[in-house]
């Protein structure tokens, strides 16, 4: 039982940064049409920047020493602007190309920024060590349950409520879900294209950002390739979810998560290392069962 | 053969012909004046040619985005070491069966064998896959490649896991690599025009209308799917034994990348765009590759810091992007045009 | 239950979305070498049959039968192959293609090999008075030659059934006039029969000998034109304004 409580937060922790990062890459497609691959890169910067840019083999921090508040608004920003930048260089130019364009575009995008972090950084991973005590476990009626996974969890629900709010109450927003539901349509409508879009971009850094810093306080690696793993789950997600949906990109990121600890939890010791075997059997499976995914979005649905 | 008769056949057939014998022109140059560094680059480049138009029989004939076609390149790697490694080298790197461990088979064969082992396993997932639409389908390329990836790398006995698998033996110069693009290009030529690939094609700019014409989608894209993963299994061969060793982390998300922005910079809407991408890519990183060593220009050496040969490529790719989007050939095919009037009339 | 007549039948389909109702029991037939008008104001759900009839949608109710063999929920392009095909009021021609592959590409659709299916795409051209165009890029050609490329589509796949869903849709009067000129050589020269679904009165009134009215998913009347045009619940619902009831009887 206490077992299985440990489980279960494990998975929603693991979930939530699926989530997080599958929204991310959500609302950014529902916008624009594009599957940002360079959101995990956005992730690695936003880790990159808690330290002191340099070749050194050991790392010394940089934003990660300033105090905790002033450290999530550096990240932040840093993450913002860079989402804001590229959209400004890269993908503005391209928005009307075939979404293939777009897509090989974000690639191009990742190769340049991880690169680019990898001749300022060098290629070895390096550690980089913020809210240690957050590792320490709390008792929740009887059971050790680590404070971060926690924190984890409440600022992923803290902030889906938050931009629930924001896409159903703000004039903004509602001009973002209406582009998403009926991409053609609101083009047409004129519904400010440029701004939707960059701010789209905006809250995708932002939520880049919050998981650069939960993901950093987790394990405490900085390496050039480490947006790689989360965004191609949560890309996965986003479809298994169903493309085109927020709910969906929800929804996937936590399927993805929890089968990913549930097989790491169910699977024979042995088989362990092939876990992401059956992950990745499960994303087919329920493609396979369910073609437009877990949440069906009537904006991608083409009419005869 | 009448001499008209003999015309229209080139024409028709003007586009392998001439992409054939540009490649070859290329090899032949290199073979004559240049050093044997040089003809490692262009055979590097020509097995590039080899998997980007493997890549094109599926992508490009059928607008559907593939991420896992590596998977395919990564069987034919791994089938043909299993072949043709020597029984000592068998004995001592891998646990395989008998019929495998104690003989070591000819590399023809095994490079057909190996690339065919590729089509089979697309053709058993390509079955339920390909009656996917096009997102959900690329996802679930995906999800094959993550499988075979995490699996293979766990796969002691047959793959060394995550080490590298030293000893396939080399036998991949710039001429057998060239023999291979020149067969790969007929082939895909071959089958674009096929009743296959035009049908293939019509889905690909509207798949009502392809619907309403009697074509089945799914069946259409599992052919050129099977083709192309022969294909993409060769590929894995020709660098199986080129470089003497293969190791499962070389395919996975940068090798997939790379072969697909080669696809879409050269034109995915053509054969022609296909080779040229992958040619313009590979010459370009070879040159960034050249001045990041230090070049000499009018007695001073210039060079770039390194890791610039990366961003450089990655940022020609973003300007063809943006300045190009429909990729160099704009989805052109290198045409011969005999007469005035080609056909019909 | 009875044995359907040969020819294109549908009995009773019914097509609901999301509880709203379509189609609401329509019953239509058409004979080999027959051309059946379909006519209908906006949004009484001529498409929304036709997708019906064609296997682009299942409908709820009801059934299709070709020459005997039943189609209900057969796909798209088994039906096709089997003889029914269509027009799409959006064209949907492949535009990247040339003219010829397209329609060559809809004839290898019905089976025949790469050379037959050229053989029969520049056959085809010429009957259509179309082989000087037939390098050009589909996508690239004026709006009215596209629609009549989407006829010659449709034929390429060796039809004995013809469904044209609104093809002199955005045609100026001559073309028009050449358009019915073109349909009207069909049944006679292929033997297959049409179902023309128009909104264009002076399309359907000079080329159908039967009229099938429907309207908010029923069937309103049927017909010859004559009768068509007296029947007072047509003239009330389809033909209201003078204006349009002059046009249509010029």
């Amino acid at each position: 039982m206490i077992g299985l409580l440990q489980h279960v937060v494990d998975a929603l922790a693991l979930g939530s940064l699926y989530a997080l990062t599958a929204l991310g890459i959500g609302l950014i497609f529902g916008v624009m049409r594009l599957i940002n691959f360079a959101h995990g890169d956005f992730i690695m910067i936003g880790a990159f920047s808690l330290v002191v840019p340099s070749s050194a083999a050991t790392s010394t921090l940089l934003i990660g020493a300033w105090p905790a508040p002033l450290m999530v608004g550096g990240v932040c920003f840093v993450v913002i602007a860079l989402a804001l930048a590229t959209e400004r260089l890269a993908f503005r130019p391209v928005r009307r190309a075939d979404p293939s364009v777009l897509l090989i575009t974000s690639f191009a995008l990742s190769f340049f920024l991880q690169h680019a972090v990898l001749a300022v950084h060098g290629g070895r991973a390096k550690s980089a060590n913020i809210w240690p005590h957050l590792m320490e476990p709390i008792l929740i009626g009887g059971v050790r349950v680590p404070q971060l996974q926690l924190i984890t969890i409440v600022v992923t629900l803290v902030l889906l409520v938050v931009l629930v709010v924001f896409l159903r109450r703000t004039p903004m927003g509602i001009a973002m879900r209406a582009a998403s539901e009926d991409f053609l349509t609101a083009r047409l409508l004129g519904i400010r294209a440029n701004r939707v879009i960059a701010t789209a971009f905006a809250i995708s850094g932002l939520l880049a950002a919050v998981v650069s810093l939960l993901y950093v306080a987790q394990t405490s690696v900085l390496s050039f390739h480490m947006g790689v793993p989360l965004v191609l789950f949560a890309f996965v997600a986003t479809v298994v979810g169903g493309m085109g949906s927020l709910t969906g990109a929800v929804v996937g990121g936590f399927v993805v998560g929890i089968g990913s600890v549930f097989f790491q939890v169910v699977l024979p010791a042995g088989w362990r290392s092939n876990r992401d075997v059956w992950v990745y059997a499960l994303v087919l499976l329920i493609l396979l069962l369910r073609p437009s995914g877990l949440v069906k979005s009537k904006s991608i649905e083409e009419k005869v | 053969m009448s001499g008209s008769r003999l015309r229209s056949l080139l024409e028709a057939y003007s586009t392998p012909v001439l992409l054939s014998s540009i490649l070859s022109l290329v090899v032949v140059v290199v073979w004559m004046n240049a050093s044997g560094v040089l003809a490692q680059t262009v055979t590097d480049a020509l097995i590039r040619v080899v998997l980007v138009v493997g890549l094109y029989i599926f992508v490009g004939n059928s607008g559907v985005l593939a991420f896992g076609h590596i998977a395919f390149t990564m069987i034919g790697a791994y089938a043909t070491a299993w072949l043709t490694l020597s029984t000592f080298k068998k004995s001592f790197a891998l646990q395989l069966p008998a019929i495998l461990a104690e003989h070591q088979y000819p590399v023809f064969p095994s490079a057909i064998a190996a690339s065919s082992l590729a089509a089979v396993v697309a053709l058993i997932v390509g079955i339920p896959i390909m009656r996917l639409s096009g997102i959900s389908a690329a996802i679930a390329t995906l999800a094959v490649l993550g499988m075979f990836h995490t699996f293979y790398n766990n796969w002691g006995p047959w793959t060394m896991g995550a080490a590298t698998l030293p000893g396939v033996p080399l036998y991949v110069d710039m001429w057998v690599a060239l023999g291979w693009v020149v067969f790969a290009i007929f082939v895909a030529f071959i089958y674009q025009r096929s009743r296959y690939g035009l049908a293939l094609r019509a889905t690909r700019e509207d798949e009502f209308g392809a619907r309403a014409a009697g074509i089945s989608i799914p069946r259409q894209r599992l052919i050129a799917f099977v083709i192309s993963a022969f294909f993409m299994g060769l590929g894995g061969v020709l660098q199986a034994h080129f470089l003497g060793s293969i190791a499962v982390k070389n395919f996975w998300l940068s090798l997939t990348f790379i072969s697909l922005a080669m696809l879409i910079i050269g034109g995915q809407r053509s054969l022609t765009g296909a080779v040229v991408g992958a040619s313009v890519i590979s010459a370009i990183t070879e040159v960034l590759r050249l001045v990041e060593n230090g070049i000499e220009v009018g007695g001073t050496t210039i060079s770039l810091p390194p890791g610039s040969q990366e961003l450089g490529i990655a940022l020609v790719m973003l300007l063809v992007l943006i300045f190009r989007p429909s990729g160099i050939t704009g989805g052109r095919e290198l045409r011969l045009r005999l007469s005035r009037r080609a056909r019909g009339a | 239950m009875e044995r359907p007549d040969a020819g294109l039948s549908a009995r009773g389909i019914v097509v609901r979305f999301d509880g709203l109702t379509a189609i609401d029991r329509v019953s239509i037939s058409l004979q080999a070498g027959g051309i059946l008008g379909l006519i209908g104001p906006n949004g009484a759900g001529k498409s929304t049959l036709v997708n019906a009839l064609t296997g682009f949608q299942r409908p709820t109710e009801g059934s299709v039968h070709l020459d005997r063999t039943e189609i209900t929920g057969w796909p798209p392009d088994r039906i096709a192959r089997r003889g029914l095909a269509r027009t799409f009021q959006a064209g949907r021609l492949f535009r990247g293609l040339s003219v010829l592959e397209n329609l060559a590409a809809a004839a290898v659709g019905s089976g025949l090999s790469r050379r037959e299916a050229e053989a029969r795409a520049l056959e085809l051209l010429g009957w259509m008075d179309f082989a000087e165009h037939a390098e050009l890029d589909a996508g690239s050609l004026p709006y009215g030659d596209q629609r009549r490329v989407g006829i010659g589509r449709a034929l390429a796949v060796g039809p004995t059934y013809l469904l044209l869903d609104e093809p002199a849709a955005g045609m100026s009067d001559a073309e028009c006039d050449d358009l019915v000129a073109l349909i009207d050589r069909i049944p006679r020269e292929f033997g297959c029969g049409v179902l023309l679904i128009e909104h264009n009165m002076r399309v359907i009134m000079n080329v159908c000998p039967r009229i099938h009215v429907i309207e908010s998913g029923r069937t309103l009347a049927q017909g010859s034109p004559a009768e068509i045009r007296s029947n007072d619940a047509v003239v009330h619902a389809y033909l209201g304004t003078k204006t349009e009831r002059g046009r249509a009887e010029r």
